[in-house]
């Protein structure tokens, strides 16, 4: 063996080296450790975002500038749970980072009843309230839009736990209405919808291509849409679909919604309590409970896997090759079945079937969730059906495979590092064998 | 042993001495490591090192997957959702994992494939190739009890399904089937049990690999031509061949690597491509999926199962003749076993003397069939049991057989082979220039 070969293996075994270590950091720091109540790593971090990246997508731009008016309005949005301490540690970042940000000093720390009281009011007047806290927002906003709550399927089921006090107006509201529901569509559209599913090899419905940010090599998510995804499923989906695989710290994390860690703390509150096998009785959901799991008659399957449980994509030619640049194809399904209600209805054994276009075999029974301006928008985005479909199902992405932009990473450092080793290691196959293999001229 | 003449190894130093008295371990490695390897071998020779860079990276991450995975009806699926959320890296030792199966597949597949064009299953490489079609079962074994592990709705079915095959056997059928599955349905023994397994059986392979390699390192590498490596005397053999250091590890490397590219692009960029979305749905006994379907690997046998149906005037013949006891059922799946059967069976069905394709005009042609054949099963196996798919699956399942039972007996005798050099050096030469200094 010639030094040079020597030489290039010396290189190619570095490489090999490079490519583990590489691989191994990225394990070791994607995930991000949970913080003790004082710690609150992502405000900062978040309150940059948003103002540092408007340009992430069409919609965030104005959240910013519309900040401002909106500051009246933000101490009713503010999250019922936060306490003045973390007030505080949130504002001190947010003006270090921004002064747009500052608003929130005015704000008062409110008490629950405050945000059930004033939210409501507060997010019809000022429609584009800040953004930094839609994870709290949902009560508050959650009072617009509820008579769409007549279509909601379930009903009381939705609802199995009684909320703990007032402060919770979602529940406050769907409980009652939605009741009336109840008794029409009595359908466990969890199995209906499994078996439907299975259809999707053949006959399966119509699904249009979105063009979704997170999709191809190097796509990512969408912060801004993934928190108005999440105030999508909070305020129509959770009532009759659980989440029970996603843990809500995670709505901290980077590359996720990344909201800050004291209003994940608020969100999680809010949810149904949790039944602590410890002290024998149920308390309110922490950061390291899960979302909860829904189930009963007239419930919706889990929603946590959802974008990757429906297939969406086979072309082209059947080989669903152009997954590589257009994504799995499951979002683009969940995105396909929220808009694609034609508007029909029929019985079937007592039970109602809606005409959905891209549902396998045309009949779902779950009733058309969404209609225009069901949820308001913290960012003024406007909440038509199609929007709020595309935000739900990049957010249902994100729950099916939340550490999907860490992936994309590595697969690219991972080819990029081998593209590299597989030239070193032709040139020195090429030099090995530049003695043993001339080709013949003719 | 009788293997081809070449250097062995030579104790130098004094520690090497004593040591070599004592354990000829640098010697066994030096042998390894040196072993005259045909000069002449293309790039179809180099799936060996992806297979065992597969076994490898199989069994790395799954030890590190069993760490946190949970085998409990209960439990399964939420510990590997736990694996792809919680743990660090998780997420990309599981995606490594399920698509190092596949190209762990692919592998064998072109592996297989390379053997049977160029003749390497014939004597005297038999028995390599038994032990490769053992690997090449206990390969699927592993492949379908780990796929079960995750516990979705695929993994459920699909053991369903495929431990209903043995139920089909008569008389014993449902007997085999209970003891399969540790009671009367896929259940938690199921789990445990395919769990168990699916630790242990890659480590039965990971033997047989070294018998595998023992055995072809005694007999020498086919290579392209088909001829062996003169073994008169070392010079030579050392006209036939190079030293598979460093010659055929580089190569092998680079090939390898740049496999892999593909494999991370797939595994960063796509990972969910190979799998099905039926998989993300935990097990459920009461919803079975309208369509269920094995991985991509077991498609081509899968389809071979289900072209026999009943409406087969073979398989009524047979049900007519043995009495109802071979019926539709239990005739798929002997056909399914019998179709890796007839290929184990290879070496002594094929008649030929000339080894290497490249000199068998007429084998040729029925090879590359065979090979379309193989890709068109596959791809029938995926499509629904209606339709001109079961006379698709029918007529390609057939040709399977007939490459095995009736071309390949017959073309052994009927065909006239082409010239052949007389040596690889001879054959090596017509193509390079001679080597300007030999080997080191």
């Amino acid at each position: 063996m010639t030094l040079r070969t020597k030489t290039l293996t010396a290189v190619a075994a570095l490489t090999i080296s490079a490519t583990g270590f590489a691989l191994a950091q990225d394990g070791t720091t994607t995930t991000v450790p949970m913080q003790p109540a004082d710690a609150q790593p992502a405000a900062p971090q978040t309150g940059t975002t948003f103002v540092a990246t408007p340009a992430d997508g069409a919609q965030p731009e104005t959240a910013p500038v519309l900040d401002a008016e909106a500051a009246p309005a933000e101490a009713g949005v503010q999250p019922a749970q936060a306490e003045p301490v973390q007030v505080e540690v949130v504002e001190t970042e947010a003006v270090e980072a921004e002064p747009v940000e500052a608003e929130p000093v005015e704000a008062p720390a409110p008490e629950a009843e405050m945000t059930a009281a004033d939210a409501p009011e507060a997010s019809q007047d000022e429609a584009v309230a800040a953004p930094q806290n839609p994870a709290a927002s949902p009560p508050a906003t959650g009072d617009e839009g509820v008579d769409a709550v007549a279509l909601q399927e379930g009903g009381e089921a939705a609802i199995p736990v009684p909320t703990q006090e007032g402060t919770e107006p979602i529940e406050e509201h769907f409980a009652p209405e939605t009741g009336v529901v109840e008794a029409v569509t009595g359908h466990d559209e969890e199995a209906g919808e499994e078996h439907a599913e299975g259809e999707d090899d053949h006959g399966y419905g119509h699904v249009e291509d979105v063009a979704f940010s997170f999709e191809g090599p190097f796509g990512a998510y969408d912060q801004f849409q993934l928190q108005r995804g999440l105030q999508v499923y909070t305020e129509v989906c959770a009532s009759c679909h659980g989440m029970k695989f996603v843990p809500i710290r995670t709505l901290a994390d980077e590359g996720g919604p990344g909201l800050p860690e004291d209003q994940v703390r608020a969100y999680a509150a809010e949810l149904l309590p949790v039944f602590d096998e410890d002290l024998g009785e149920e308390r309110a959901r922490v950061l390291t409970d899960h979302f909860p799991a829904v189930s009963g008659e007239g419930m919706g399957p889990d929603l946590s896997l959802m974008a990757k449980a429906r297939s969406g994509f086979h072309g082209p030619y059947g080989t669903g090759l152009n997954q590589l640049l257009r994504g799995i194809g499951g979002p683009e399904y969940i995105h396909a079945i929220l808009t694609g209600y034609t508007g029909e209805v029929q019985e079937q054994a007592g039970t109602l079937l809606y005409g959905n276009s891209a549902f396998p075999g045309g009949w779902i029974s779950m009733p058309p969730p969404l209609e225009d301006d069901r949820v308001t928008y913290e960012d003024g985005t406007p909440a038509t059906v199609d929007q709020m479909s595309m935000d739900v199902a990049a957010f249902l992405m994100w729950t099916a495979e939340p550490k999907l932009m860490d992936r994309k990473s590595v697969g690219l450092v991972a080819v990029l590092l081998l593209l590299v080793l597989t030239a070193l290691l032709y040139l020195t196959n090429k030099r090995l064998w530049a003695d043993h293999k001339v080709k013949r001229k003719h | 042993m009788a293997g081809i003449p070449h250097d062995h190894y030579e104790p130098k130093s004094g520690f090497e001495r004593w040591l070599h008295r004592r354990l000829p371990i640098a010697g066994l490695i030096y042998d390894t490591l040196v072993i005259p390897t045909p000069k002449n071998l293309n790039w179809m020779w180099i799936w060996g090192i992806v297979l065992t860079f597969c076994l490898a990276l199989q069994i790395i991450t799954g030890i590190v997957l069993v760490m946190h995975y949970t085998p409990h009806v209960d439990m399964a699926f939420a510990s590997v959702e736990h694996i792809m959320r919680n743990v660090n890296g998780g997420y990309m030792l599981r995606y490594l994992h399920a698509n190092g199966a596949s190209l762990f597949f692919v592998a064998v597949y072109l592996h297989i494939f390379r053997n049977l064009y160029y003749g390497s299953y014939k004597a005297p490489r038999e028995v390599t190739w038994i032990i490769g079609m053992l690997i090449y079962i206990l390969m699927m074994a592993t492949a379908f009890m780990g796929y079960v592990l995750p516990w979705g709705q695929m993994s459920f079915w699909g053991a369903t399904v495929i431990t209903g095959l043995f139920g089909a056997i008569p008389g014993v059928g449902e007997t085999i089937q209970t003891w399969l599955l540790g009671g009367p349905a896929v259940g938690n023994a199921t789990l445990n049990r395919f769990f168990s397994l699916h630790y242990l059986l890659p480590f039965i392979i990971a033997g047989l690999v070294l018998v595998h390699i023992w055995a072809f390192h005694s007999t020498g590498n086919n290579n392209p031509t088909g001829i062996e490596v003169r073994r008169t005397s070392k010079e030579e053999a050392r006209k036939d061949t190079l030293p598979f250091w460093p010659y055929f590890v580089m190569k092998d490397l680079f090939a390898l690597v740049l496999i892999l590219v593909v494999f991370f692009a797939i595994v960063g960029f796509m990972p969910n491509y190979l799998g099905h979305p039926d998989n993300y749905i935990e097990a459920n006994a009461l919803a079975t999926p309208a369509h269920i379907v094995p991985e991509w690997y077991f498609l081509p046998f899968y389809a071979i199962l289900r072209a026999f149906d009943s409406e087969v005037w073979l398989v009524q013949l047979v049900s007519f003749l043995s009495f109802g006891i071979i019926d539709a059922k239990f005739f798929g799946v002997l056909a399914m076993f019998g179709a890796i059967i007839v290929m184990a069976l290879v070496p002594w069905l094929d008649t030929s003397r000339v080894r290497s394709g490249r000199y068998r005009p007429m084998f040729k042609w029925w090879f590359w069939l065979l090979a379309v054949d193989f890709v068109l099963l596959t791809w029938v196996g995926a499509m629904p049991t209606e339709g001109i798919y079961p006379y698709i699956a029918l007529a390609a399942s057939t040709y399977w057989f007939a490459y095995f039972l009736v071309i390949l007996p017959i073309l052994g005798v009927i065909e006239k082979p082409e010239p052949m050099p007389a040596t690889i050096e001879e054959d090596y030469l017509a193509h390079y220039e001679a080597p300007t200094r030999m080997a080191e």
